[in-house]
């Protein structure tokens, strides 16, 4: 597989993703397609960890595309997300070629003579040569077709966000001292937004859109099989059984589909036969990572020879949705 | 199929998803590419382009069934006197002749398992009201109208007596449960047709309403004691609107500030073309990063206005990374958490859920006193506090040296208060005592007044 433009159905993108061991629902395989198909940027959101900018990577991975990867944080700007000039690297050339501008110079009669031929040479100074490319316009000038990731656009400041707008819609970017440069492989886009803040309209609108939410627990299991083959699949399942009614719980921190893999791998490590009270205590870590998540779970856990048991309360009953 | 597709658009807009001309636009190439025979890719390809929040997924997931669901779909129905003997189908005859036309009618039905034709329906959608409600709220409600029109309960008492004549009567037990059984299935079936004949009624008033347009500038003038609720849905989302022209407003100013920091990298950048001589000196820009307090009132002499004071505290956490929310009627809760990550309207809601009115137990005093207490290092030299109520303090103690300690602490002191100020002083109000030691007090009775304020409050960082 080359080209995403091989893709002729959603089941063919499934199977595509499923090879690079991402376990895609027919929801996420569609809306995939639709994005290669219809050349339009793809908002994922979803809860932390449930795989978005794994899905990326698969995409990647699936399509023989390069991943181009921007991480979004508070105060992120043009100079770092689209280019910059390498000024100590313009300044360093202009000090070494100092003799060779002398020389080019040397015949020059007049004053206006010398900043002709100045002129000329401007444009070694102002080439791709001394532009740091950052990482949208690696994906626009890339020769080869890209997958660009914008990690976490709600972390990216909202003027950051209208300036993207400009590039996602029309792929081209100008350098005041180059020109426009235009996209020469459309690249599929992919953003991610954890929903800490509300996105644009005019963001919203230029995007498809994909939620994804925690899977089911055939899904999980299916993730877990697939990714720690060396858990027991009756302790597997019991892991996430247990995993599924704690995102039931009124928790600071749900565990996601990342943690229960951190979860799976410990318990392998540890090797664990059952889940006991004593491997419960002493991994629960790593599933809760706010210390009162912890207590609250503890307090409620509950162990017999099935497995463990949550001790539920009307709270703990309010399900997500 | 189009036309069917633009209905469904424009109810989901009535509905309150926000949807553009460009992405109903996407819609259609999406179709266009996986086709409708599918109903499962069909539906895929008008949420991924239609719908662009999680929050409107719900609608999405509501109204879909209601347009493209096919009425092959309905659960099917028996006819639950096929299998008698022709004495037992006289005896039924019998029986019936006792009940009135109406009742007989619906009973045939149900035992026969035949479904109400259009006509009916209609019938009972003109008597119910059904053909002017638009809120899909109230699906269930007008289902349930209809169904009382249908004289259900009587039906059912009827079918009831119906099986106890029959047994006695010596029909077999087995033959008995295996009526019941069908009459049941029937009986859940016509239910279901009733209840989506609502819903797809009530859609498709939805996809034929004008769009919204109450007059908004007439409504932003209103005070807030004099809003009805549906006056009141309107504003709430004109709040969202505005806080989102807010957004974009505060980037700017932020970015206009200027710190008088020397910038190396953007100077020897800009000075190239002097040869690296500094002509050009360019500075650093000073990214604002301001940080809120606000402590909402949300006591009984407030409650008319609260939901609307909340929404602007969402709306400003959400723009201010770091604010930190509050709300008290007899004490201080921190109410940040609550917003983490919900849609206003559930936010709010919840808010208000875990701090119910109480009568006269309205206490600001200890509520500063507590603020001070647990709170202090929320406040310093960046922090605007802004303080949403009416002062009126339930003759306790107004803690004013907590106050006066937070407004020396806090870059400004900000008060909004939607009572006019000839009524501050009057009763219980404290509102003379802290006023002056505040640095603005905002009197803001109408959201132009609030949207004014704090716009206001933004602009001066």
């Amino acid at each position: 597989m080359s080209d995403t433009s091989n893709f002729s159905t959603p089941a063919q993108v499934k199977d595509a993703l499923n090879s690079q061991q991402y376990i895609a629902s027919d929801e996420i395989a569609t809306t995939v397609f639709l994005t290669a198909q219809l050349g339009k940027p793809l908002l994922c959101e979803g809860p932390a960890g449930v795989g978005k900018t794994e899905l990326a990577k698969s995409i990647a991975g699936a399509t023989g595309r390069e991943l181009i990867r921007l991480q979004c944080y508070e105060g992120l700007d043009e100079t770092k997300a689209l280019y910059e000039w390498e000024y100590a690297k313009q300044l360093l050339y202009t000090q070494l070629l100092r003799d060779k501008l002398q020389d080019t110079l040397a015949g020059a009669n007049t004053l206006a003579q010398a900043a002709d031929r100045l002129a000329q040479e401007e444009d070694v100074f102002f080439s791709m040569r001394f532009l740091l490319q950052r990482p949208l316009l690696k994906a626009i000038l890339n020769d080869k077709p890209t997958v660009l990731l914008i990690d976490e656009i709600d972390r990216a400041d909202a003027e950051f966000e209208a300036f993207l707008l400009e590039v996602l819609s029309d792929f081209q970017v100008t350098v005041p001292e180059l020109g426009t440069l235009a996209a020469v492989h459309r690249p599929i886009v992919l953003l991610t937004s954890n929903n800490t803040r509300e996105l644009s309209e005019a963001l919203k609108r230029r995007c498809l859109y994909l939620f994804i939410g925690y899977p089911s627990v055939e899904q999980e299991m299916a993730v877990v099989h697939l990714k720690v083959p060396e858990l027991a699949p009756k302790l597997a399942q019991q892991a996430v059984e247990l995993v599924h009614r704690l995102r039931g719980l009124d928790l600071r921190k749900s565990p996601s589909i990342s943690e229960t893999l951190d979860w799976a791998k410990s318990l392998v490590a540890l090797n664990a036969r059952q889940l006991d009270r004593e491997v419960l205590e002493n991994t629960l870590s790593v599933l809760l990572k706010h210390e009162s998540d912890l207590q609250k779970v503890k307090r409620r856990l509950d162990v017999t020879e099935k497995g463990p048991r949550l001790e539920e309360d009307d709270r703990s009953l309010r399900r997500r949705n | 199929m189009d036309e069917r597709m633009i209905r469904f658009i424009s109810a989901l807009r009535a509905g309150g998803v926000r949807i553009s001309l460009a992405e109903s636009a996407d819609a259609f190439l999406a179709v266009d590419m996986l086709g409708v025979q599918e109903r499962e890719a069909f539906r895929l390809s008008l949420r991924a382009t239609l719908v662009k929040d999680a929050a409107s997924l719900p609608t999405f997931d509501e109204l879909f069934p209601l347009f493209f669901d096919s009425a092959d779909a309905q659960q099917p129905m028996f006819d639950a006197t096929q299998e008698m003997s022709p004495e037992e189908a006289q005896m039924l005859a019998q029986m019936l002749k006792q009940f009135g036309e109406q009742l007989r009618k619906m009973l045939e039905k149900l035992l026969r398992g035949d479904q109400l034709n259009q006509q009916e329906l209609d019938k009972l959608a003109q008597m119910t009201g059904l053909n002017r409600a638009q809120d899909m709220q109230y699906r269930d409600w007008y289902a349930q109208r209809m169904m009382r029109a249908l004289r259900f309960k009587e039906v059912q008492e009827a079918l009831r007596e119906i099986m106890e004549l029959l047994a006695k009567m010596g029909m077999s037990k087995q033959r008995l449960d295996q009526m019941q059984q069908l009459i049941q299935a029937n009986q859940q079936a016509l239910q279901e047709q009733v209840n989506r004949f609502a819903g797809q009624k009530i859609a498709e008033n939805m996809s034929e309403a004008e769009p919204d347009d109450a007059n908004i500038d007439d409504l932003m003038d209103r005070p807030f004691r004099a809003l009805s609720d549906r006056e009141m849905d309107v504003l709430r989302k004109e709040v969202r609107r505005l806080a989102n022209r807010l957004r974009s407003r505060i980037a700017l100013r932020q970015k206009r500030a200027k710190s008088g920091q020397l910038d190396a990298k953007a100077t020897i950048r800009a000075n190239l073309k002097h040869a690296g001589v500094p002509i050009d000196i360019k500075h650093r820009d000073h990214r604002l990063k301001p940080k809120l307090v606000v402590i909402c009132d949300i006591s009984t002499s407030m409650r008319y206005c609260s939901e609307l004071m909340l929404s602007l505290v969402y709306a400003l956490q959400d723009l201010v990374t770091k604010t930190h929310a509050f709300a008290f009627i007899d004490h201080l809760e921190f109410i940040s958490p609550d917003f983490a990550g919900k849609e206003p309207n559930a936010a709010i809601t919840a808010v208000l859920e875990r701090m119910p009115p109480g009568y006269y137990s309205t206490d600001l005093g200890y509520a500063l006193n507590q603020f001070a207490r647990q709170y202090l290092d929320t406040v310093d030299q960046r922090t605007t506090f802004i303080l949403v109520g009416d002062g009126r303090n339930n003759y306790n103690d107004p803690a004013l040296d907590a106050f006066q300690q937070l407004a020396r602490r806090s870059r400004r002191m900000i008060w909004i208060n939607p009572e006019p100020p000839m009524l501050w002083g009057s009763g219980d109000s404290d509102m003379l005592q802290y006023a002056p030691l505040c640095n603005n007090v905002v009197m803001a009775a109408t959201l132009g007044e609030l949207t004014e304020a704090v716009d206001q409050l933004l602009s001066q960082p």
